[in-house]
């Protein structure tokens, strides 16, 4: 008879499963990095109150962090592809947009997702850096993209950094749903095993513990930058060169 | 010569400075002083274009520059001439003090790093933070951060300084240090304006005082002159209120 759970199973696919790994950490990571720009620049032109493109900002974080994220997938999937063919026939070419590949949808779904979530954060963050300094800086005649650089972001990211490392790991968790664009990462190859031995809970239990997994090294590797980023508790005394030889 | 012409602020309906002409010689240390909320901040600030006027030019020598209008070119030239000291010193938290010094002739004089770095050593021993170095504002006292942003200041090599009370945020005993530092700066030929609250400081580092209240220079002279002899009703009452408070057994 066969067994009701194989235990050894739910560790001996783990390799299998690993071997899309790196498909499941380029889909974070690139939708992490457009989520961040893209975040950014929510956060600036909301903090600048800039005309116009503040109430579009608002609009696009108020749509985005209000629904689903598996209907955005769905829709990047769906209505991308819909906007190439309509480009395509209003300039009369010839453009397919099934040579898009799915990575290329989810990447843009999940990017977006993430950025209204992250504009917030970063909006958060660049306004807990005291207006004192932001003015110091002006005095000394920096611009404003050189205060933000330089003085801002610096300090900003200290702040931002526990909450866009949560975010990262939902980005992390959202690529399992990456299978609505077509795109075969970790959860989809687990799917694909599921169906050739029908051992569907034990392949789900292999996930779970490899997302875990995953979650507690960014977490680990979270605080190890959130130290190192920290000022220094203590510093020595500055002795000129000319001392230190004598 | 500095000239200030025609300056006019105001918060709403509030009007805090109005027309207020100045004129500003080489090596002068002006003291600013006059009861609170007379505009004496917001002149240094409306100067420096932190604030910007409704009305109001800077001529620094060459041109007359528009304070009531937002333009890059004019902003940079003004604040290239002018340095200017906050009241809460206002230094880059996640900069050292070296860095802080540092960071405006990086970033807007454009120099390399060992240039910046000798002329920012140069301006911290100047202030007596030679040592501190390499700390971080946080684990300085305020007065030690204050000096530093002096330095930071006067490594821009403003023509004009502007400090704007200087020594109102620091705890009592902390005060002589930054007292000490300014006193040694005017004494070398800053052009400077001071606006503070320590009447005798004034007195003592200023070749000129000013009076200002509700948006008016109403006394403008020599420190004797203003101190002894004011000619304003509201100087005599200020400098009255004042000198009850610093009898010794004044009681509340």
């Amino acid at each position: 008879m066969a067994t009701l759970f194989d235990f050894k199973l739910v560790f001996s696919q783990i390799p299998e499963l690993l071997k899309y790994l790196p498909i499941t950490l380029e889909l974070s990571i690139i939708s992490m990095v457009l989520g961040i720009v893209l975040g950014l620049i929510l956060a600036i032109v909301k903090i600048r109150e800039i005309p116009v493109l503040k109430q579009i900002a608002t609009f696009y974080i108020s749509l985005i962090r209000g629904t689903p994220i598996l209907v955005q997938l769905y829709i990047a999937y769906f209505g991308i592809p819909m906007f190439f063919k309509w480009l395509s026939i209003r300039n009369g070419t010839e453009y397919q947009p099934a040579d898009i590949s799915g990575f290329v949808y989810a990447v843009i779904a999940l990017g977006i997702n993430t950025s209204a979530f992250n504009a917030e954060i970063i909006r958060a963050a660049l306004l807990s850096v005291g207006e004192g300094q932001i003015e110091a800086a002006s005095a000394l005649g920096m611009t404003y993209l050189q205060t933000l650089r330089r003085i801002i972001l610096p300090e900003a990211i200290t702040v931002a950094l526990p909450s866009l490392g949560n975010s990262f790991i939902s980005v992390i968790k959202g690529t399992s749903l990456a299978f609505t664009c077509a795109v075969v990462e970790m959860t989809a190859q687990g799917k694909i095993l599921g169906g050739r031995n029908y051992r569907y809970f034990e392949v789900y239990v292999s996930l779970a513990i490899i997302y875990w997994a995953i979650t507690i090294i960014i977490e680990q590797a979270l605080k190890y930058f959130e130290k190192k980023l920290a000022i220094p508790e203590q510093v020595a005394n500055y002795v000129p060169e000319s001392e230190e030889k004598a | 010569m500095i000239k200030v012409e025609g300056l006019s602020k105001r918060y709403h309906d509030n009007i805090v400075l109005e027309n207020v002409d100045l004129e500003i010689n080489e090596g002068d240390v002006i003291g600013i002083i006059g009861p609170s909320g007379t505009g004496k901040s917001t002149l240094l600030r409306c100067i420096d274009q932190l604030e910007i006027p409704e009305k109001g030019s800077i001529n620094l020598g060459e041109r007359d520059v528009d304070l009531s209008r937002k333009n890059r070119k004019d902003i940079n030239e003004i604040r290239q001439n002018t340095g200017m000291v906050f009241q809460r010193f206002n230094l880059f938290e996640k900069k050292t003090a070296l860095e802080n010094v540092m960071e405006g002739l990086i970033v807007v004089k454009k120099m390399n790093k060992e240039e910046a770095k000798k002329i920012a050593l140069e301006e911290l021993a100047k202030v007596g933070m030679t040592a501190w170095a390499n700390h971080y504002p946080k684990h300085m006292s305020g007065g030690q951060q204050q000096r530093v942003a002096i330095a930071r200041a006067l490594a821009m090599k403003p023509r004009l300084l502007l400090l704007d009370e200087p020594t109102s945020a620091l705890d009592p005993e902390l005060v002589g240090e930054v007292l000490d530092v300014v006193k040694d700066i005017a004494s070398k030929g800053y052009t400077m304006l001071l606006v503070s609250h320590e009447m005798n400081f004034v007195r003592n580092v200023s070749n000129r005082v000013i009076f200002l209240d509700k948006g008016h220079i109403v006394e403008d002279g020599t420190p004797n002159e203003v101190f002894e002899h004011p000619k304003n009703q509201r100087t005599k009452e200020f400098f009255a209120k004042m000198n009850l408070m610093n009898q010794p057994d004044y009681i509340i």
